[in-house]
């Protein structure tokens, strides 16, 4: 079996995370977050100071998160064998992490829309940039949905030798609770739960970020057994 | 399976303490925030405190408690391969959670009675927080024992049973835990 554009898809994720912090931090300077308390005039002063680098970073960020829908189908390839037929869990993973990718590109476009005309309306530029916070960290469902189907599929797993250890599903369920205080942001303009809180932010970010390179270890294990077992 | 010396045992299979211990690093990392918040504003968090009904703490702390010692007998019950009773106990601590949840709905009516919403002031907002997050282990606790009580049915392989009921329990004990240290840092902490 030729599993080499499996492993693509499984690098894939690395350059995904490597790409998108990349955008992210040192070019559009997001890191950290521009505080919700800031006012209109700040946070149109921000855009217009670094307009072109802002619109930069986020390109460069709005590219990379097309990356994971290849490591997403990695996975999906992975849990079929785990799952065999019929595929539920391996559907529903499929669908919630390519739901997923939407909220990482949409927030990259209304950024953009507000660095795209530096000059207008601060109210307008503090919406955009309000509505695009909030759509990158609120929304947890699609991610708690991804993070279940896949740690109950390798629970379930029935082969003699499993796919994945079973401690990784249950370090699935743990992902998908920490993401939960991303959706409390909404309350809050300061404290933790804040979209530049420890929990709303640093947590969730840090922990998606381990996620991927955990998953990427053992997907990568997995190709590489699939591939052996079918030499 | 190969035979396990009795004082190296690990309640349920080993996996579940990923998730157990790295719950209880999130839970650790919540009441370093309420106590490092609470350092910032004593007299603020005192004074707030004390509209906090400790009756229905102490009531939810003696439900939970009863709820884990219903569950301990449980996996006794299970260990001497007691199907019916294990599942008697375990729906004995089902209804312990769910009186839980009836007190928190008339403890959380009485504070918005009183105009105490998350946005009110600091300690409120961390009150309906931790409360909220540790009420949603609840649920999903009651969810696990529901799951159990389920599976109960089948006694053909109680051994493969009771490494599950052993996982639940440890999460449900979990639960108990948690609410205890809560029930210390924000209803008692002077």
């Amino acid at each position: 079996m030729n599993t080499k554009n499996q492993m693509w898809c499984v690098w894939s994720g690395i350059a995904f995370a490597v790409f998108f912090t990349l955008g992210f931090w040192p070019i559009t300077h997001f890191m950290p977050p521009p505080s919700p308390t800031m006012t209109a005039a700040e946070v149109a002063s921000m855009y217009a100071a670094n307009t072109n680098q802002i619109r930069f970073g986020l390109l460069i960020m709005m590219g990379a998160s097309g990356l994971i829908l290849p490591f997403t189908v990695a996975i999906a390839a992975q849990m079929k064998r785990m799952e065999g037929s019929p595929s539920i869990l391996t559907y529903l993973q499929l669908t919630s992490g390519a739901l997923g990718v939407l909220f990482f590109i949409v927030p990259c476009v209304l950024w953009s829309v507000a660095a795209f005309r530096p000059e207008r309306a601060p109210e307008l530029i503090q919406l955009m940039n309000d509505a695009g916070w909030m759509l990158f960290l609120m929304p947890f469902t699609t991610f708690i949905v991804q993070n279940f189907s896949i740690g109950i599929a390798i629970l379930g797993d029935e082969n003699a030798q499993p796919i994945f250890p079973r401690w990784l599903g249950f370090f699935n369920f743990w992902v998908a609770v920490l993401f939960i205080p991303g959706g409390l942001l909404t309350f809050f303009k300061t404290g933790p739960f804040a979209w530049n809180g420890l929990l709303a932010f640093y947590v969730p970010f840090v922990i998606f970020f381990t996620w991927y390179i955990v998953m990427f270890v053992f997907l990568r294990k997995g190709v590489i057994a699939q591939s052996a077992r079918s030499a | 399976m190969a035979a396990v010396q009795p004082e190296e045992h690990i309640p349920g299979e080993v996996g579940v303490w990923v998730f157990i211990l790295g719950d209880m690093v999130v839970f650790a990392l919540l009441f370093g925030v309420f106590v490092f918040y609470r350092a910032a504003d004593v007299s603020l968090f005192a004074s707030a405190q004390l509209s906090l009904n400790q009756s229905l703490g102490a009531l939810n702390t003696l439900l939970l408690l009863t709820s884990s010692w219903f569950v301990v007998h449980g996996v006794e019950a299970v260990r001497a391969h007691r199907a019916q009773l294990a599942r008697g106990l375990l729906a004995a601590a089902f209804g312990c959670g769910l009186g839980f949840m009836v007190v928190k709905y008339f403890e959380y009516g009485e504070k918005l009675r009183a105009g105490h919403t998350i946005t009110s002031n600091d300690f409120f907002m961390y009150y309906y927080l931790l409360t909220g997050i540790h009420l949603l282990h609840v649920t999903i606790g009651m969810g696990v024992l529901a799951y159990l009580w389920r599976r109960l049915h089948n006694t053909a392989d109680m051994q493969g049973q009771l490494s599950a009921v052993e996982s639940g329990a440890s999460f449900w004990h979990m639960v108990d835990i948690l609410w205890i240290l809560l029930f210390a840092l924000v209803y008692l902490m002077r």
